[in-house]
């Protein structure tokens, strides 16, 4: 049975987001969840936009608070599985406290985050994990910020949760962290390392 | 001493047990079978300062605390001295620097800590108002536990008063009944009863005075159909509760001004995605951090006006303590009802102010349930989006789609009015030459002076619900001379609201903005100069 809605996806063609969604639609089903207790809160962003492309509970959530949208769906309901998508901008920058703070709980819950450095639905601006120095919209004199690894900070934070960073370039190792990470008896999190294929030749020069 | 209510006033230090005293001394006299209204003040410290516990009380009604004293301890020297435009040639003040000595220092070095000061008052006061001792040690014991040092410092100060202030003794005669099935709650406690009994099942919320106590009274209530939760800061607080009513919960969030001001992003998607919660929202003074402790009425047109874009909300505000209890079943009932926002807007006057009251504890209560879907039901998947969305949940752009949506939020305004509660005339009648107008905490107050006024030129008009307001609400106000309108702030918030909404031109308003309540007295004062002619 597909979970995908009648929706064409609006990524760029190329986009990584393409490999998340497949990679996500098999293991789920992979994981055999029954359907109707599956809840996916988005974020905001390219990667965000996913939800209208799964036909499935779903919360289209704010900016930056898909991990604690996700957190009260499943304090309320123990029972469902929830995973949070978002981008780097909403997960690492807004949301970062939420981040660490569900990361400390160790809630059953599985982030996912497709990680481009960049802020990309608002056309390319600098995102917390834009390598120090790089000329972006809003830099334009070079990211004064150093990048933060989101793997090395969970793991300081709770080494129980499950982190781990795979490349879009593998799909099937994409596919196998993120069952990995649903399986994981607590709070988990993929980053999902990506290049925008849009607004990203800022970052290669 | 107006109409047989009394007023009894305990000052001292933070951490000197003024307000345990105080709840010590309210309860004794509910156990008498007296009504009690009780008022404290504390500033935003935890040791030192100067905080002040008060209980107004009578064998017959009381609404609110009174501003005249009839007692006053002072716990140890130079805490009497700020009050003394609360008292009349009457009143008793004691205090080893006071007009009646009461040489606390001594007496709670013979019990050996001068922790016990506040019992040994409550001992001098038991004997003053003759109230029996069997009940007094009763509550002392259920009060502080069995350490039996507690009762020789009431005794102690029930002996010293015997032998030193027969001369003082209040003649009061004691209630006839006594009130068994009566409690003391304060409004934190009384909306916490309501959403337990109507079903509330998570609670969120980060620290915050003065809604702190709904925190801590719910966090002691936790149970596996309720669940509690004090997360990272205010956004993760609303946002859980958000996502804990799409999986079916009824959920709450508590905050104060500025903690709402970081949630006004969830009001709003709130709105947009049709997720039933309610926000418990209690007043302090700002701007900004302002004054913690203390209580004002001026978040009104914030908490009407929150959230980014046009949708509906609800707002409600309780009057008293009572009111905490009533409108915290009937806002988790119309979140779920209309699967909107819905704030419950009281302030710290209410929230930390006691009452006695009829039991809440077993309290059974109507329940309306969410028509809408919950996970965990098969085929009836849907998205609940921030974007403006289908029917099925879906984002569009479609402009029949987003007019359609717009137009059923603006026809959802109408059975949102049948259904809230309307306007009550709860003092005099429509022959009354002058309309007191009153929303939130002022009910109790206004009811009091108008209570001790007993003067039929007088009616009093108490709105429970600030938002929407119904177009034939205009017809209410048109049989009187004169509106007046009280509100606790400065910019007479809701008689702008009025003006907004209606042809409304108040004779005049009543304002206070200090941080602290009106006194029955000072809304008596005001009243009396109006011209009724």
């Amino acid at each position: 049975m597909s979970i995908r809605s009648s929706i064409i996806p609006t990524w760029c063609p190329g986009c990584g987001d393409f490999v998340i969604y497949s990679a996500l639609e098999q293991a789920i089903t992979g994981l055999n969840i029954p359907l109707e207790n599956l809840v996916i809160v988005y974020d905001i962003g390219c990667i965000g936009n996913m939800a209208d492309f799964f036909k499935t509970y779903g919360i289209h959530s704010l900016h930056g608070r898909c991990i604690p949208t996700a957190v009260g769906v499943k304090l309320a309901n123990p029972k469902l599985t929830v995973i949070a998508l978002g981008g780097d901008g909403g997960v690492y920058g807004e949301g970062l406290n939420h981040l660490l703070s569900a990361a400390r709980l160790n809630i059953k819950i599985t982030v996912l985050v497709a990680n481009n450095h960049l802020y990309s639905l608002t056309t390319g601006q600098a995102s917390p994990t834009t390598p120090k120095g790089a000329k972006t919209k809003s830099t334009p004199l070079g990211d004064p910020n150093i990048a933060l690894n989101p793997v090395a900070i969970l793991q300081s934070v709770n080494p129980e949760v499950f982190a781990k960073h795979v490349d879009c370039k593998n799909p099937p190792e994409v596919i196998t962290a993120i069952k990995d990470a649903i399986a994981h008896p607590g709070f988990s999190l993929v980053d999902l390392e990506q290049l925008c294929v849009t607004f990203g030749k800022q970052l290669t020069g | 001493m107006p109409d047989n209510v009394y007023t009894v006033k305990i000052a001292g230090p933070a951490g000197a047990g003024i307000k345990s005293s105080g709840l010590l001394l309210s309860n004794i006299l509910l156990k008498h079978g007296f009504n009690i209204r009780d008022y404290s003040e504390y500033p935003s410290l935890v040791r030192g300062g100067h905080n002040t516990y008060q209980v107004s009380f009578s064998a017959g009604e009381v609404f609110a605390p009174h501003f005249n004293i009839d007692i006053f301890f002072s716990l140890i020297s130079g805490h009497w001295q700020a009050h003394q435009t609360e008292f009349s040639t009457n009143t008793l003040v004691f205090g080893d620097d006071a007009a009646i000595p009461l040489p606390l220092k001594e007496l709670t070095d013979q019990v050996g800590s001068p922790v016990f000061g506040n019992t040994i008052c409550v001992g001098v006061g038991a004997f003053l108002l003759n109230l029996d001792k069997n009940i007094c040690s009763e509550c002392i014991t259920k009060t502080y536990g069995s350490d039996p040092t507690n009762i020789s410092a009431f005794d102690l100060g029930y002996e010293y008063a015997s032998k030193n202030y027969q001369q003082y003794v209040l003649k009061i005669t004691l209630p006839s009944k006594n009130k068994d099935d009566y409690a003391i709650y304060d409004g934190n406690e009384g909306f916490g009863w309501g959403f337990i009994q109507a079903g509330g099942s998570f609670y969120t919320a980060y620290p915050m005075t003065p809604v702190s106590g709904a925190l801590h009274f719910l966090a002691q209530k936790q149970s596996p159909t309720l669940t509690v939760v004090h997360p990272e800061d205010e956004i993760a607080a609303a946002s859980m509760a958000l996502g804990a009513a799409y999986a079916g919960a009824r959920s709450a969030i508590g905050t104060s001004g500025g903690g709402f001001a970081l949630m006004t992003e969830s009001v709003s998607f709130a709105g947009a995605a049709n997720l039933g919660v309610v926000f418990y929202l209690g007043s302090r003074p700002g701007p900004a951090t302002g004054l913690p402790t203390w209580t004002s009425q001026g978040d009104l047109l914030f908490a009407v006006n929150a959230g980014h874009g046009e949708f509906n909300k609800i707002v409600l505000a309780p009057g008293d303590q009572q009111e905490s209890f009533d409108l915290s079943v009937t806002a988790l009932n119309l979140a779920a009802q209309f699967n909107l926002p819905v704030i419950l807007l009281t302030d710290k006057f209410i929230c930390e102010s006691s009452a006695s009251l009829p039991d809440l504890s077993a309290k059974s209560v109507e329940m309306i349930k969410s028509s809408i879907p919950v996970p965990g039901a098969p085929g009836q998947e849907f998205l609940a989006n921030s974007y403006e969305h289908d029917s099925q949940g879906f984002s569009t752009e479609d402009p029949t789609q987003i007019n359609q949506n717009v137009l059923s939020r603006r026809e959802q305004l109408k059975s949102i009015l049948v259904s809230v509660p309307k306007p009550t005339f709860y003092f005099g009648s429509q022959t009354a030459t002058t309309l007191v107008v009153t929303w939130g905490s002022v009910k109790s107050t206004v009811a009091e002076a108008l209570r001790i006024m007993d003067d039929p030129n007088f009616a009093n008009l108490h709105f429970s619900t600030l938002w929407p307001l119904a177009p034939q609400t205009a017809n209410l106000f048109k049989p009187f001379k004169n509106i007046i309108v009280v509100e606790n702030n400065a910019t007479g918030q809701f008689t702008q609201l009025l003006k907004s909404q209606f042809d409304f031109n108040p004779t005049r308003t009543i304002l206070k903005f200090d941080g602290r309540p009106f006194f029955p007295e000072e809304i008596i004062k005001e009243l009396s100069i109006i011209d009724q002619s």
